[in-house]
């Protein structure tokens, strides 16, 4: 892993010697977003990689739907375009 | 809307599923079954069709399925869950203790003593 790049987040520590010093660490990833209205999705964890992996699957998502993808407005509208046959 | 209206419910997790309105509670508020858990709904949730099924108000859910095979659309139904039954527990064998001989209590005395005196 290649620390001190502009990507990491970073982190004001004091050493046990009474110094400081800066730390590196990876940055939290953005927040979820609807892929039709751009509202923040709601049920949806921020989490990377392996973290993801190790949440049960029940949990990294809303169990609707298109739940994780769309927000709750956009797959009503959906649906509703659907059963009139517009879609 | 009324008991018999068939509808597919836009809300929740059964969103996209079909089902008819058995009792209505309130101005807002309507019991629905079918494909859909029977319970309560809110009427904003719902999105009605054409479509009209003959039922009674409060009718079961055996007649709701006798109604939809009419219109061709079958209703999957699960299993009720069953309790929990008691997994099977492994049975140890137990081995037999082997009866050792006596030892005679004299010769156990005189050792005791032989190693008091060395001491």
């Amino acid at each position: 892993m290649r620390l001190h790049s502009r990507s990491m987040r970073k982190l004001r520590k004091r050493m046990p010697g009474g110094r400081k010093k800066i730390a590196e660490a990876r940055k939290r990833p953005s927040m979820p977003v609807c892929a039709v209205t751009r509202e923040v999705l709601h049920g949806v964890p921020r989490a990377r990689g392996t973290d993801m992996t190790r949440i049960q699957k029940s949990k990294r998502r809303p169990e609707r739907p298109y739940g994780g993808m769309l927000s709750s407005k956009a797959t009503r509208l959906l649906i509703i375009k659907k059963v009139r046959g517009e879609i | 809307m009324e008991v018999g209206n068939v509808c597919v419910k836009i809300a929740g997790r059964d969103a996209g599923l079909k089902g008819v309105i058995v009792e209505k509670l309130d101005t807002n508020f309507v019991i629905i079954d079918g494909q859909v858990r029977r319970r309560k709904c809110n009427l904003k949730h719902l999105e009605p069709l054409n479509e009209k099924l003959d039922i009674k108000n409060k009718a079961s859910h055996a007649d709701v399925v006798k109604a939809f095979k009419k219109l061709s659309i079958e209703i999957k139904e699960t299993k009720p869950k069953t309790k929990k039954t008691t997994r099977p527990v492994r049975i140890r064998k137990i081995k037999e203790k082997k009866e050792l001989p006596k030892k005679d209590e004299k010769k156990i005395v005189k050792k005791i003593a032989k190693k008091k005196e060395k001491k």
